[in-house]
């Protein structure tokens, strides 16, 4: 779908774009974010005036409502420095998304630039820092969940590569892998019984498979999925995979406080 | 029921529209594509890439033709004896040849068959099989390639339950490729991968639906 | 609050329907996918080749339609043009008054039931036969199919046979075996009996003139050898360029569409019968047809021209299994239908509005497309283009206000701090989309401000 370019930058100083689910109701995940980007060597920059990537409004088709977000944004995180996002659907927002509504708009540069400049937080373990074995513990039996604005990207392996590194981790398959877990942004409650229907197909295939956790780069996803189990009364564990790089990282006694 | 088509838009002299019909689209075509800067340009792409190279990686073509006619259901024989069995167990003893193959046929067949190399369409029922030259073959897939010039009757390929094609074994090409670089200016050409087939009723495969329910190469 | 049709068709389908056309379509999907990378490793690189030919072949027709219409009248076939569906269902009336023909067997072609062909030639004292088996089913029962490749995909074998009991043909059965086996029967005779054969195009070659058919059941090539009269209705758009290029497309269209490497019959014809052949038409005839293709060539939703009709979309969609193909209300159901059904309807756009909505953007559709079509962007511009000509749909949240909110931190982190509140606000009381939000998940608790506080409170990180 999108493919971020070959060329992004790769630095140590990075800044973090925390996402607004993660800003509203995930503040550990992009708390373990910042811990294991400082343990690999990074310096962290939040700049407290960011909002969100614009990606609501780009969906359901209000474009010049995004483009405002977006160029909130931009202003937010000028420079040059790698900018990184937990999230796989935020990150092809500024990947792909972003270019697409600015197409025809004066400011297009600035929004290519920006765009150029985003990494999903796996991608750039893997593929920016060339991290591919993840140190420390943590004992389960996983479902990794490949969101799909992962697609066409590397993100999806790369986290896959981190998570299957750690010793104690199990990664387990499970069907219908290729499926969309149903939430697609406003789509969840514009079309609340197709996403509920697709929600609970993934669910029955993730069950499946008797996982201890289920786990995802995309926190939009685990909260459609979780938040459904939860309804029917067999509620599930979900985890940012950041957070189990961090929590693998405590386990090892790795992680500095 | 009412349709999902498209309403008709109002109303303009019909025979002036028709005149201009040609004119008016390729003049709307070169309008829309005016907006663009610049065209997408034809991609130069190696032929290699389209052959299912794990297929053919065997040299012996007619080893690779059998292999995947069967994988098709169609089945493939070496000898009119053979052919002369099948057709006997099966009850399938009046069939349409081609005249160019019917004494030849008629002789190696033997008794208990009955052929014609007239095909009459008010009968076609009458035909239990049909046989016909073929044009080729695919070794890649386990096509029977039939073409006008050598078919002598298309609806004596088509219609009976069997279709037995009489394939010269250095006829088969052994990849889609090669094929489509040989078809020729004969007018029809139709690749013939296994019998007729449907799922069109709950994805249940059914073989034998307008066409043949039995598709033999006989190749020689 | 209501739900989009398309939704609300979802969650009133019949268990049996859905089961139907779940089942099949994984099963498809699956299949394909197995057989197609089985055979090409790369079978991605595949589909962008095939992705950018098409591209170039559409936006290039200004060169290729007079090209192989030249071609084509070279082949001694007769070249129709028709802006609309009228006029494509006029050209072929009036190929049929000219032979005083009455009756005309039909192969699939999606293009005529874009311009209700049949309807219109029975309004006009014609006989006009389906031969597909599925097709034949869709017109005896007075039913539209639901699926481009499958058109009975929705349907159970028990319903099959009541149709067929209720048409005179044959007591009730079942068996699927017995099912085709008296369509056979009821439509060898047919064939024979009818004057014309009008099928569609899988492809159209350029530099040859080459028509190209794609079937399996043997009813295009029963068609195309009965009759005397062969009519081709093809969209502009199924131009290729080469005959070299074929190879490439077939292998795409087929393990795409049915998971086959090939299907049973590959027709490439250019032109009427071979003199030498008794069989076949003397007279052949290609309409190609617009009915909305170049208006769609003139917007920024061009590259959905490249669509080949094999279906492999509509297999994977998550939202097409949870609906099936009536949902669209269409002639294009699943993916392909969501972005061409709208574009075809003009200025009926409004009424398939929920179409290009339809989805959750995942882009399943891109990632199997043989032609590699970028459908998620598409749909996102379908719905950048509804919104702009008529505003936002009932039930969608309002994006303005967000927007705004979203560019003014203060304002922003003012609303993560007292945003705690939603945890003790009753269901009943929340704004529209969160209560909708929570008829069928709950909310996790309420953290705004949570992780900016941790961020600012840590001790000093020492390096």
């Amino acid at each position: 779908m999108s493919a971020p370019s070959a060329n992004r930058p790769v630095n140590k100083r990075v800044l973090m774009l925390a996402t607004c689910l993660c800003d509203a109701y995930f503040d550990d995940a992009a708390q373990a974010t910042v811990e294991v980007l400082e343990h690999l060597g990074c310096t962290i920059e939040f700049p407290e005036a960011q909002t969100c990537c614009g990606q609501p409004a780009f969906n359901s088709g209000d474009w010049p409502s995004s483009r405002r977000v977006v160029r909130h944004t931009a202003k937010v995180f000028a420079g040059t420095a790698p900018i990184i996002v937990p999230s796989a659907s935020c990150a092809a927002m500024l990947v792909h998304g972003a270019p697409l509504e600015f197409e025809k708009e004066a400011d297009k540069g600035e929004i290519d630039a920006l765009s150029n400049r985003a990494w999903e937080l796996a991608d750039f373990i893997v593929n920016g820092l060339g991290v591919k074995k993840w140190p420390g513990k943590y004992q389960a039996k996983i479902a990794f969940h490949t969101s799909c604005h992962s697609r066409g990207t590397q993100s999806g392996q790369a986290t896959l590569t981190l998570l299957s590194s750690i010793e104690g981790v199990e990664v387990m398959a499970f069907g219908e892998g290729e499926q969309c877990c149903g939430f697609g942004g406003t789509f969840s409650v514009t079309f609340p019984n197709i996403s509920k229907g697709m929600g609970d197909l993934k669910l029955e295939h993730v069950r499946a498979a008797h996982p201890d956790v289920l786990v995802s780069g995309d926190s939009s996803c685990l909260m459609h999925l979780s938040g459904l189990a939860e309804k029917e009364g067999k509620p599930i564990k979900t985890l940012h995979f950041a957070q189990i790089l961090r929590d693998a990282l405590k386990n090892g006694g790795m992680l500095a406080n | 029921m009412e349709g999902w088509g498209i309403p008709q838009v109002a109303e303009k002299p019909s025979n002036k529209k028709i005149m201009n019909a040609r004119e008016d689209m390729l003049g709307r075509v070169n309008k829309a594509l005016a907006v663009l800067p610049e065209r997408a340009p034809l991609p130069d792409w190696d032929a290699e890439l389209a052959v299912a190279q794990k297929l053919v990686a065997n040299h012996d073509i007619l080893e690779v033709f059998v292999e995947r006619i069967k994988l098709v259901n169609g089945m493939m024989m070496t000898s009119v004896a053979e052919v002369a069995a099948f057709l006997k167990n099966g009850g399938w003893t009046k069939g349409y040849c081609d005249p160019v193959l019917l004494a030849t046929l008629e002789t190696q067949l033997g008794s208990g068959f009955s052929l014609t190399s007239e095909f009459d369409r008010t009968r076609i029922d009458d035909y239990g099989f049909g046989i016909t030259r073929a044009a080729g073959g695919i070794a890649e897939t386990g096509t029977i390639i039939l073409n006008d010039t050598l078919t002598s009757r298309r609806l004596g390929a088509l219609t009976p339950w069997v279709h037995i094609a009489v394939l010269p074994k250095e006829q088969i090409h052994r990849t889609m490729t090669d094929a489509v670089k040989a078809l020729s200016a004969d007018p029809n050409v139709i690749w013939v991968t296994g019998p007729s087939k449907t799922a069109d009723i709950e994805g249940i495969l059914i073989e034998g639906v307008h066409g043949p329910g039995v598709q033999i190469a006989l190749v020689v | 609050m209501s739900v989009s049709p398309i939704d609300g068709f979802a969650a009133n389908l019949k268990q049996e329907t859905h089961d139907a056309v779940y089942k099949s379509t994984k099963v498809t999907h699956e299949k394909r996918t197995k057989l197609l990378f089985d055979h090409f490793p790369d079978a991605n690189r595949l589909r962008e080749i095939a992705g950018e030919i098409k591209q170039h072949v559409i936006e290039n027709l200004d060169t290729y339609l007079p090209k192989v219409e030249e071609k084509l009248k070279a082949n001694g076939v007769q070249v129709h043009w028709a802006a609309t569906a009228e006029d494509a269902n006029q050209a072929v009336l009036n190929i049929m008054r000219k032979r005083n023909a009455t009756k005309i067997v039909k192969a699939k072609t999606m293009v005529s039931e874009e311009t209700e062909l049949t309807h219109f030639l029975e309004k006009n004292g014609v006989e006009c036969l389906e031969t597909d088996l599925g097709e034949f089913i869709v017109q005896i029962d007075h039913d539209h199919p639901s699926h481009i490749v499958r058109p009975i995909i929705h349907k159970s074998r028990r319903e099959v046979a009541v149709s067929f009991e209720k048409n005179g043909l044959g007591a009730y059965n079942d068996d699927p075996n017995v099912i085709t086996q008296r369509a056979r029967v009821f439509l060898r005779q047919k064939y024979l009996q009818a004057d014309v054969g009008l099928t569609g195009a899988n492809f159209v070659v350029a530099e040859s003139g080459r028509l190209v058919l794609v079937t399996n059941e043997g009813n295009s090539r029963f068609s195309l050898a009965a009759t005397k009269c062969h009519i081709a209705m093809v969209g502009i758009e199924k131009i290729l360029p080469r005959d070299r290029d074929l190879p490439l497309l077939l292998n795409l269209l087929a393990r795409s569409a049915t998971a086959q490497q090939l299907t049973v019959y590959t027709e490439f014809i250019t032109g009427p019968r071979k003199s030498t052949q008794v069989d076949g038409p003397d007279e052949m005839h290609v309409i190609f047809v617009d009915n909305g293709r170049i208006d769609v060539l003139a917007s920024d939703c061009r590259d959905i021209l490249r669509c080949i009709r094999c279906g492999a979309c509509l297999n994977v969609c998550p939202v097409y299994r949870q609906a099936s193909g009536h949902a669209y209300r269409s002639v294009y159901p699943g993916p392909v239908g969501a972005v061409l059904s709208p574009l075809l309807a003009k200025e009926r756009f409004p009424e398939l509005a929920d179409l290009p909505k339809a989805s959750s953007l995942c882009g399943a559709c891109q990632e199997v497309c043989p032609v590699n079509i970028p459908i998620p962007d598409l749909l996102l511009r379908l719905r950048d283009k509804n919104k702009q000509a008529h505003g936002p749909s009932a039930g969608t949240p309002p994006m303005g206000a967000w927007s705004i909110l979203a560019s003014q931190p203060t304002a922003w982190k003012a609303a993560m701090a007292m945003g705690g509140a939603v945890n003790y606000v009753p269901r009943i009381l929340m704004p529209g989309p969160l209560r909708k939000w929570q008829d069928v998940r709950t909310l996790p608790p309420w953290k705004g401000g949570a992780f900016r506080k941790w961020l600012k409170n840590r001790p000093t990180k020492k390096s």
